[in-house]
């Protein structure tokens, strides 16, 4: 399952690089472990899986926007507004199926929108999105006024709040399976091939017969989707729908998929990196709640992560080319 | 060389802001004493604002910190006021934080060669972070006394504030800087074609940080404007104002991809974008329409300066300019 064919003028998301994030992971749970013991506890440990449901199933989306170079700001703010969404529409006509597909619609639209701006003008993505972003917080807004939208029914909780085998949360299962799809895509078909091309060189693809314009506004229009499933099981744990949940989601989804190996300037990237990227968050989340400190503490270290992740990748890659330089 | 056309864009929007301005006190109460009072109160540090952001995007970068910048120099000011520090000296000191932390922005920026808009995104973050774990009460300083609001509370004849005095003193300096120094069209030139601007002997790295620490004192001097109006002092209140001179800076037809636009054009962009808001406050719409206003303001107004319209109009007319530059 290991992406290896991503070269990029010799570049790639190793396996070592994996390894190191994985015992990254390893080494953060044996450190809140050690500090918190109650985090061993499998209930915990598991609880660490259920609350990267949402953050998770984004970051997958935003693997794929990365590659190619691009990046997608209004997550966040999208995943809001399906909420927002869903709860006006329970609230209304108080029809569980209905009002998922209308968080669904939304996502997918708002998704759509987009991929429009970024295939169809000249827009670029951090721009449009910067933009869509503020759009989109302001129609949630505009519908929920000072709403909060609660007491949705036990069978729509259910979607996240069981338990495979009575220990494996729900949203890890989605996520594990969503895992596999894009990563299948990703690595193996000719989607995960195009990506990258984009990322690397989108004028190359161009010129080779190949339609980058729908691959662009197909990935956007995915992301959107993502984003109101994610908001689907987000909601499901929180049970309200409020115009402060999503907030501080992008930096979240970009740190997993940052920390994750994939490259920020496009062309290099791992599925399998961002699901561990996205456990390393989660833990950290896990742990610091554990250890009573805010959320503020979190968003501050978070910010600093990716920060530090960034350097670290730009001067490995410069070394990279240094060294390739000098071999040839 | 092109001949110099009279109708340029910032002449446009210049027009459309009187004929905005026109409209409105026709039909509100807006050109009586107090809207135009307020007008200058509040359009001040958002012109500044603007400037410091345009000079960033010339370069084709962009600072989505800038807001949070904002608290932490209106923070560093109150604080020291309120320990009893004379204006002479929290003034400086306020900026210098400003221009550390658009410094460090431009730092990470040119010597890592990472895309400037998730560094400062992170940044945002960091330092809201920051307010929330670091600083007594949030940050949040309250009951300020005239040492720190004599000046933003100030005017002359008893309707221009000094704010708005100093705003265009500041506007109308960075407008002659970009126009005709070395500096600025240096700045241009970066932005524009970073591989000519090597080959004409710029050094664009130290273009960008130079331009990065001159956002920070103008984002010193917009965050003291902002604060010094009021007699108390919230860093968080501050997040998002980046979105505010973004627009303005778009919507007075600066490139966003780097290279184009005017800073006057900016200084329009700015009282456009406060009209607009304000119209929307008179005609009853609640104050949350801002976020979706100034999402739809900036796809139309990026829209506008990407899309190619000199090619459009040469193919109805048969000539016409091929392209807008600087």
């Amino acid at each position: 399952m290991h992406e290896l064919t991503a070269k990029r003028a010799g570049f790639r998301v190793g396996v070592t690089y994996q390894l190191a994030l994985f015992i990254l992971l390893v080494f953060l749970v044996v450190l809140f472990g050690v500090i918190q013991p109650v985090f061993f506890y499998p209930d915990v440990l598991f609880n660490v899986t259920a609350i990267i449901g949402e953050i998770g199933i984004m970051a997958l989306a935003m693997t794929f926007i990365i590659t190619t170079g691009g990046i997608d700001l209004s997550v966040g703010y999208n995943l809001q507004l399906c909420a927002i969404v869903f709860g006006s529409v329970f609230a209304r006509i108080h029809n569980v199926p209905a009002a998922a597909a209308a968080a669904v619609l939304c996502g997918t639209a708002c998704g759509l929108l987009n991929g429009v701006i970024i295939s169809r003008t000249r827009i670029p993505p951090l721009v449009t999105t910067l933009a869509t972003m503020n759009l989109y917080r302001g129609i949630s807004m505009i519908v929920a006024g000072s709403a909060t939208y609660s007491g949705f029914p036990g069978s729509f909780k259910a979607i996240s709040s069981t338990f495979l085998f009575g220990i494996v949360p729900i949203q890890f299962v989605y996520l594990l399976v969503l895992f596999l799809v894009f990563n299948l895509f990703y690595a193996r078909g000719t989607l995960g091939r195009t990506l990258k091309g984009i990322g690397f060189n989108e004028n190359v693809l161009v010129f080779s017969g190949i339609n980058t314009k729908r691959t662009l506004l197909f990935i956007y229009t995915v992301t959107g989707l993502m984003c109101s499933l994610a908001a689907l099981i987000y909601l499901g744990r929180l049970s309200a729908a409020t115009t402060s949940m999503g907030n501080d989601l992008n930096l979240q989804v970009i740190t997993a998929v940052v920390l994750g190996g994939t490259s920020i300037m496009g062309g290099i990237g791992s599925i399998t990196g961002t699901f561990i990227g996205t456990l390393i968050i989660g833990v950290l989340r896990k742990g610091f709640t554990l250890l009573n400190f805010s959320g503020n503490i979190f968003n501050f270290t978070l910010g600093v992560i990716l920060i530090i992740a960034l350097i670290a990748f730009a001067l490995l890659e410069e070394r990279k080319k240094t060294r390739s330089r000098a071999k040839s | 060389m092109t001949k110099k056309r009279v109708v340029t864009r910032e002449f446009v929007l210049g027009l459309i802001v009187l004929a905005f301005m026109g409209y409105m006190s026709l039909t509100t109460q807006f050109s009586s004493r107090n809207g135009l009072f307020s007008m200058m109160l509040d359009v001040s540090p958002t012109i500044v604002g603007a400037i410091a952001m345009s000079l960033v995007i010339f370069t084709g970068n962009i600072d989505i910190s800038a807001g949070t910048i904002l608290g932490f120099v209106s923070f560093t000011a109150g604080q020291l006021a309120v320990d009893g520090i004379p204006m002479i000296l929290f003034v400086p000191a306020a900026i210098l934080v400003g221009m550390l932390l658009a410094g460090l922005n431009g730092w990470i920026t040119v010597t890592f060669k990472v895309p400037s808009i998730v560094v400062t995104l992170a940044m945002n973050m960091v330092h809201l972070g920051f307010y929330a774990t670091f600083l007594p009460n949030s940050g949040w300083i309250e009951n300020l006394g005239d040492n720190f609001t004599w000046f933003g509370r100030g005017m002359f004849f008893g309707i221009v504030p000094y704010i708005f005095v100093v705003s265009v003193i500041f506007a109308a300096l960075f407008i002659f800087i970009m126009k005709y120094s070395r500096f600025g069209k240096s700045v241009y030139a970066v932005g524009g074609n970073r591989q000519a601007a090597i080959y004409a002997g710029i050094n664009p790295d130290s273009t960008v940080m130079k331009v990065y620490i001159v956002e920070g004192l103008l984002l010193g001097i917009a965050g003291l404007l902002k604060a010094m109006t009021r007699s108390d002092v919230l860093p968080s209140s501050f997040q998002g104002r980046e979105m505010t001179f973004i627009a303005a800076a778009v919507v007075g037809g600066v490139n966003i991809m780097g290279g184009g636009g005017k800073l006057i054009g900016a200084v329009f962009g700015a009282l456009l974008v406060y009209l607009l808001s304000t119209a929307m406050i008179y005609m009853g719409f609640q104050d949350y329409y801002q976020f979706a206003l100034q999402g739809v303001i900036i796809l139309v107004a990026v829209f506008i300066t990407v899309t190619n319209f000199g090619a459009f109009r040469k193919k109805l007319t048969g000539n016409g300019p091929t392209r807008e530059g600087s």
